[in-house]
């Protein structure tokens, strides 16, 4: 087996034993199927309930990605101010870390009051969860060697020539490593909102199954978590191989 | 280039009483102090010293990077205020820009030139042309569109020149530039520099360690002291050109070599 597929195959091969390992326990055991119910029955039920869980997920993406998308923005336009100005940095940086040792879960009862139950709550806290990342990132601009300022200075070139042209595109391949950790932060942030103050979304299925005793559903909907994880940050984790392949060759 | 009727008699650099000092931690420290000299228009020059004795300040200096603290330094006759845009440069490390090609890299001089209205860089169709034909002079035909993380050093350091020549500046500063090259590259390098010189008209200003790299190159070599940085010895390099490798390492040049490195020891033992 070669090293690409053992990298494949491995992984899957556990997963598939320890799904075994799961069905065969409960049954041997006769465990409840109300505390844990078997990964055939969870498969069974997400079948069955295929229609809601699929606009709940889609719920959970658009929120998640709302959030994204905003957090991105505006993580590139700190990042920026950040590391393209000394003064900048010396007084955002601090509250920046400082804001971000806020757990977010603890922000979500105040956006509640403001906003009300639904997607915006969900929203602003997959966007709060997801900004710091994208702007430490980008703020690394700041460190060009002084030889990759000095060869277009010398050049006659403005500060915002020697941003454009060399700043940003060292910045890129950190951008994109900061994305797929703020995908996954972002929805991360979206369903923790979901599950105590929205009425839609992988994360509210999940809070309506707990209250219904619905172990087999809130493990369907953990399964569908797991899937959407994995893939948004799989997605960007190719984007980021293909966009920055320059960054990895060494 | 229309003002070289002007230019004809003035020296391509000309230093009078330069010093450079900076204050780091509440003390200053004076880098350079009292540096007169001229390097004539198609010249090379060479700085060396010990370590700290401030040959990278001055190659900043003149360049403009730098502004001096005391003294006048003039480029073809002009008072030196700004970065000079009539500059190439090549450091020790080529700092080529990974996400370009080979190519896009050589060209960076031509789109920044280009963007600021510079009347030297041509119109955008003829940079292909002009940066394939200066490749191929360092030996590079064909390289153009690789990556420069698949290229030697070697290979490297020549892409970087090339950046540096691309706009046919006035003047060439090299700071160290062959320094992190094996033996046998380095001097390649210098037969190198030596037939862009014969081909094309610079000025070049050369910081190096090594000795035999500045008999090599220079015209003139200027030994630097520390503490302050000064000038402390000249030598003229006698050696007619074009220079061999075996007249560098011949009588002549051994002699000049040793004579350097007994001036340039007291230098480092008052440093360390």
């Amino acid at each position: 087996m070669g090293p690409r597929a053992r990298r494949v195959v491995l992984p899957l091969a556990v997963f598939v034993g320890l799904v075994l390992a799961w069905e065969g326990a409960v049954v041997v055991l006769r465990v409840q199927p109300i505390v844990l119910p078997p990964p055939s029955g969870v498969a069974l039920t997400m079948a069955r309930t295929a229609g809601p869980i699929a606009f709940h997920a889609w719920h959970t993406l658009v929120t998640t990605l709302l959030g994204f998308v905003a957090a991105v923005g505006l993580g590139l336009l700190l990042g920026f101010a950040i590391g393209g100005s000394a003064t900048v940095n010396d007084a955002i940086y601090p509250l920046l870390v400082g804001f971000n040792s806020i757990p977010k879960a603890a922000v979500v009862p105040l956006l509640v009051m403001w906003f009300g139950i639904g997607t915006v709550p969900a929203v602003l806290t997959a966007f709060l969860l997801a900004f710091f990342p994208v702007a430490v990132n980008v703020a690394v601009l700041a460190t060009l060697e002084t030889e990759l300022r000095d060869v277009p200075r010398s050049l006659g070139a403005s500060r915002w020539q020697i941003f454009r042209k060399v700043g940003v595109p060292r910045t890129m391949p950190l951008f994109f490593a900061s994305l797929k950790v703020a995908v996954s932060s972002a929805f991360v942030g979206s369903v923790i909102a979901e599950t105590v103050a929205s009425n839609a979304g992988i994360g509210y299925l999940m809070a309506v199954a707990a209250s219904d005793f619905n172990t087999r559903l809130a493990f369907g909907g953990l399964a569908v978590l797991a899937g959407m994880g994995v893939l948004l940050y799989g997605i960007f984790a190719i984007i980021e191989r293909r966009v920055t392949a320059w960054a990895y060759a060494e | 280039m229309d003002d070289e009727r002007l230019t004809r008699d003035v020296p391509a650099v000309a230093l009078r009483d330069v010093g450079y000092a900076y204050v780091t931690a509440g003390a200053v420290t004076q880098a350079l102090a009292g540096v007169s000299l001229e390097v004539p228009r198609g010249g090379t020059v060479a700085f060396v010293g010990p370590s700290g004795c401030g040959k990278s300040t001055l190659l900043k200096l003149i360049s403009g990077l730098l502004p001096a603290t005391v003294g006048t330094i003039a480029v073809d006759g002009r008072p030196v205020t700004g970065p000079l845009t009539n500059v190439g440069m090549a450091f020790q490390n080529p700092v080529l820009l990974p996400w370009r090609s080979v190519l896009d890299n050589v060209l960076l001089p031509l789109e920044i030139l280009r963007a600021n209205g510079d009347p030297r860089a041509p119109e955008s169709d003829r940079w292909r042309d002009r940066a394939v034909t200066l490749l191929a002079t360092v030996g590079l035909s064909g390289a153009e569109r690789r990556q420069p993380r698949e290229l030697s050093g070697g290979m490297r350091q020549r892409v970087s020149l090339c950046r540096a020549l691309i706009h046919q500046p006035a003047m060439l500063l090299l700071d160290e530039p062959f320094a992190a090259l094996d033996a046998f590259t380095r001097e390649e390098m210098w037969e190198l520099y030596q037939r862009l010189r014969a081909e094309r008209e610079f000025t070049g200003v050369l910081v190096t360690h090594d000795l035999r790299e500045a008999i090599f190159l220079a015209d003139t070599i200027y030994v630097l002291a520390s503490h302050p940085g000064r000038i402390a010895h000249t030598h003229r390099v006698a050696l007619p050109r074009p220079r061999t490798l075996s007249l560098v390492y011949g009588a002549e040049g051994s002699e000049l070599m040793r004579l350097m490195r007994e001036q340039i020891r007291p230098a480092r033992e008052t440093a360390a």
